[in-house]
């Protein structure tokens, strides 16, 4: 191994990439990708979880734009039923607020800290997992223990503690709602890491002198993408429900409407108000069922055994 | 290359190391926090009265009914035109329909979570509705506030009003055989006045006599107008000294929830906390041919909405937490349910923003005044609870004779609210203030006034705490700017409203003076009224004392959230006829089934 063949010159085309689907998770310009998205397209509940989060995501984005009550305002008389009024054509709950600004203005808000918490998922995981799969040994098994340290706590009490110990807030929710959820990320990646890093192509890498931060991120990482991107998917209703579930029972950030909240705070009127606690629910349901039918294609989409069917 | 390999290892392992140190800092806080979660109750113990705020319960001073009203005479109580007026005299003879009804099991429905069943040493409506049917008290109250005999057949005030001297029943036993005696409640008087939280309530007794068994003489410093309702159910049960004088703290007192014995007309069966409360009929109990029941069963559970679906199909008889007004107006319209406002009237809670007047911003009696006439209290109650609550503009409830009406009100005035703001300093915007409070008991009195402060410019963020314990150890240290908070008056002023604004009680505990208040003359009018017999007099006091403070406003008066009752058509004799309503004891209610 000569001097000249430093860590830096070690370009990615250069190193050996395994068969089929490597690069799909880096933009799907190779075939593989294609391949992919034709099998993804293919199956119909998938993309009716795509036009229904494109449908969500555009009513939280573009919503209140065109409807611009806002959801904390007093609008009519308290608990009026839906269609009984021009202003709230959904309803108000027991202050009087218009419902459905209430479920457009939510929405942003319980994407927004499902999506920060998803990143935090990823990233805790992805890093834990990776190290553990990759180095091994004593490494893999200090960081599995600890893993399943917060593997057996249970999750939503943990949530609850952790925002509970600073104010509730979008930004305590997510950190909550990360630090809980990240050990299944964490051994989804270790496995594929375990898996991996004996195989040729891996060694390839090794033997051609790349370091192992170089292997890990450009040799291993990308292989281990399709099962992460799944879960990835899934992460994000995990956390929708976490959010809802925080903020149901009380732990919600009373500053700004989220689906969640709206349910726990309107539930004590539920005998007498079904719209006021229906319409949030059924937007946390859609929500959560498109990302989780995106996730299934995906799974499908990725998975070998399907191809060519 | 392996060595580079070994290195970067050992580099990333260091890294790694970093993370986990941080994150298992990070779990060791939020262990350490869950256990100051734990200990928290224990040093807000004697505050924390479970129910003084402890849920968004209802009740109401106003007698008005909506026709609702059930009045047990409409039944045909054994057809005799006896007066009920004074139920002690007809007791034996008009019990139980006459003795035809005896038997049955009554079904209360609660949210209230009681910590233990002693309410010597713990106030509130949780240990108050079980406590008051295991434990006799001296006497009792009817609906116009006047003392009725119960364990005491007799009671002199001494004519300087520095003793009162009572005459017990003789025949009287606690739940294991033992004779009740005078010795019983000069003990019980002394644990109230050790560990009770309402100090004012048993201060001036210096010591109780006790020249005979069934004689006690309480003697006082100095003439307490409010020594004879303090010896209602809920306020002085009295216990047996031979179970509880072991030594032992009274607050942790094992006995106060285990193998309960009390003076009252029902024994403990089974306590199951946080869930069941089972009592069955005390056979020996002192008034004859009582009590009727066989027994009462007290369902605990989180959700109002069971309650209101227990009593909509019979399986529950009797719940006065019904939870948000939707659920009492749907009830109302139940013709299978009874929906009554009266009962409760000496608690006379309300429902009030509380300003902490050491804050920088809230120290300036004009922000204080903008900020009540910033809000809509009459919207409030009106519009938003429907009707089931009722505005005050006093810190005395409706329903006590010393409440008075003619204070200011702030009625709504937006532009002079903006005035006010600007001669203090702050222009539209300006001013960002907070408002603490424990959902969901709290949530629409703080979001509405959170709306309505933005109106006036005033900017307002909401502050949760996640329980009872954080939010009530932030206000009582003053670590807050306002809060929402729900105060009861406990049917005399000496017992519930001097203790929030007298310079002295700032004492670091919930339901004593939190905002920091202190006027001179406020304490003065109190003390004096503390003192004063004469009926009028003292109405005179608190009538400055009122106008005084809706001047300097420390405390924003909302509403009487309503004690509203709902009960099974065949439940006679419900609580609804006495000022204490569920916190008396339930020893004439019948089932007619």
């Amino acid at each position: 191994m000569s001097d000249a063949m430093g860590r830096g010159e070690v370009a990615a085309a250069d190193l050996p990439v395994a068969p089929g689907l490597g690069a799909g998770g880096d933009g799907g310009s190779g075939r593989p990708g294609r391949e992919t998205l034709r099998l993804f397209v293919r199956n119909k509940a998938a993309v009716a979880g795509v036009v229904m989060l494109i449908g969500i995501v555009f009513m939280t984005v573009a919503g209140p734009r065109i409807y611009d009550n806002d959801p904390k305002d007093i609008v009519a008389i308290p608990l009026t039923g839906p269609g009984e009024l021009a202003e709230a054509r959904l309803g108000t709950d027991y202050l009087g607020r218009d419902v459905l600004a209430g479920v457009i203005g939510g929405g942003t808000t319980s994407m927004t800290v499902a999506a920060m918490a998803a990143a935090m998922v990823l990233v805790i995981g992805i890093s834990i997992g990776a190290l553990a799969g990759y180095y091994g040994g004593w490494l893999d098994s200090a960081l599995m223990r600890f893993t399943e340290f917060f593997q057996v706590l249970p999750a939503l009490l943990f949530a609850m503690v952790l925002v509970a110990l600073f104010e509730p807030s979008m930004w305590t929710i997510s950190f909550a709602i990360g630090v809980v959820a990240w050990p299944g990320i964490a051994r989804i990646t270790r496995a594929e890491f375990l898996r991996l890093r004996n195989l040729e192509f891996v060694r390839a890498a090794r033997a051609v002198g790349a370091t192992d931060w170089r292997i890990i991120r450009k040799v291993v990482f990308p292989n281990a993408l399709p099962p992460l991107i799944v879960s990835a998917t899934l992460i994000m209703g995990t956390a929708i429900l976490f959010e809802a579930g925080l903020a149901f029972l009380g732990l919600g950030d009373p500053n700004t409407t989220s689906w969640g909240l709206m349910i726990g705070l309107n539930r004590g009127n539920f005998l007498t108000a079904w719209w006021s606690v229906t319409f949030p629910g059924l937007a946390i349901f859609f929500t959560v069922l498109s990302f989780s039918l995106i996730g299934d294609g995906l799974q499908d989409a990725y998975n070998p055994k399907l191809r060519g069917r | 290359m392996r060595i580079t390999t070994t290195r970067d290892k050992q580099r990333s392992f260091g890294r790694l190391l970093v993370a986990l140190l941080a994150v298992f800092a990070l779990v060791a806080a939020a262990c350490s926090s869950d256990d100051d979660d734990d200990a928290a109750p224990a040093t807000t113990a004697a505050a924390d009265s479970g129910g003084e705020a402890g849920d968004d319960m209802a009740d109401d001073d106003h007698d008005e009914d909506d026709g609702h009203d059930h009045d047990e005479d409409d039944g045909d109580a054994s057809g005799d035109d006896m007066a009920d007026d004074d139920m002690a005299d007809d007791m034996a003879s008009a019990a139980c329909n006459g003795g035809q009804n005896v038997g049955g099991t009554l079904i209360i429905g609660s949210t209230q979570v009681p910590r233990h069943l002693n309410g010597t040493v713990q106030s509130g409506y949780a240990t108050a509705v079980p406590g008051t049917q295991l434990n006799a008290s001296p006497l009792l109250y009817d609906a116009e506030y006047n003392p009725m005999p119960y364990l005491a057949h007799d009671w002199d005030v001494a004519d300087d009003g520095l003793s009162v001297t009572l005459h017990l029943v003789e025949d009287a036993v606690f739940h294991d055989g033992m004779p009740i005696t005078s010795a019983d409640v000069a003990f019980s008087i002394q644990t109230v006045q050790a560990h009770h939280p309402f100090k004012t309530m048993y201060a001036p007794v210096t010591n109780v006599d006790t020249p005979d068994e069934h004689t006690a003489v309480i003697n006082l410093s100095q003439p307490h107008p409010a020594i004879l309702l303090a010896m209602s159910p809920g306020l002085l049960p009295i216990i047996p000294k031979h179970i509880f004088d072991d030594g032992q703290e009274m607050p942790t007192h094992p006995r106060n929830s285990e193998d309960f014995v009390g003076s009252g007309p029902f024994r403990l069966t089974e306590y199951e906390p946080g869930t069941i409360i089972r009592m069955e009929r005390f056979d020996d109990f002192f008034i004859e041919g009582t009590p009727c029941l066989d027994e009462i069963v007290m369902e605990i559970t989180p959700e109002s909405t069971a309650i209101v679906l227990g009593l909509e199909n019979g399986t529950t008889h009797l719940s006065s937490t019904l939870g948000p007004s939707a659920n009492v107006l749907r009830l109302m319209d139940n013709p299978d349910v009874e929906v009554s406002a009266k009962g409760h009237e000496a608690i006379g809670q309300i429902n009030w923003l509380e300003m902490n007047v050491n804050d920088p911003a809230l120290s300036d009696k004009r922000v204080r005044q903008a900020i009540a006439y910033a809000i809509d209290r009459d919207f409030l109650s009106e519009v938003i609870d429907q009707g089931i609550t009722f505005p005050v503009p006093t810190g005395i409830a409706a329903a006590s004779p010393f409440h008075n009406p003619n204070v200011n009100h702030y009625d709504k005035d937006i532009d002079r609210a903006k005035a006010l703001l600007a001669e203090a300093g702050y222009g539209p915007g300006e001013l960002q203030l907070s408002i603490d409070y424990i959902p969901p008991a709290f949530v629409v009195q703080a979001e509405y006034v959170q709306q309505q402060l933005e109106e006036a410019g005033i900017e307002v963020e909401l502050s949760v705490s996640p329980d009872f314990p954080t939010w009530a150890q932030r206000v009582a240290a003053g670590e807050y700017q306002m809060t929402i908070n729900q105060v009861w008056n406990w049917g005399d002023p000496v017992i519930g409203v001097h203790r929030t604004y007298l310079c002295d009680n700032r004492v670091g505990v919930i339901w004593t003076n939190n905002t920091g208040y202190c006027n001179p003359d406020v304490d003065a009018l109190l003390n004096a009224a503390g003192q004063e017999f004469d009926i009028d007099k003292r109405a005179e006091l608190y009538a400055e004392f009122q106008e005084i403070v809706a001047e300097d406003m420390p405390i924003f008066f909302l509403n009487t959230p309503s004690f509203w009752q709902a009960y099974n058509p065949a439940v006679m004799n419900p609580p609804t006829n006495n000022i204490w309503g569920q916190m008396s004891p339930m020893h004439e209610v019948w089932l007619d089934e």
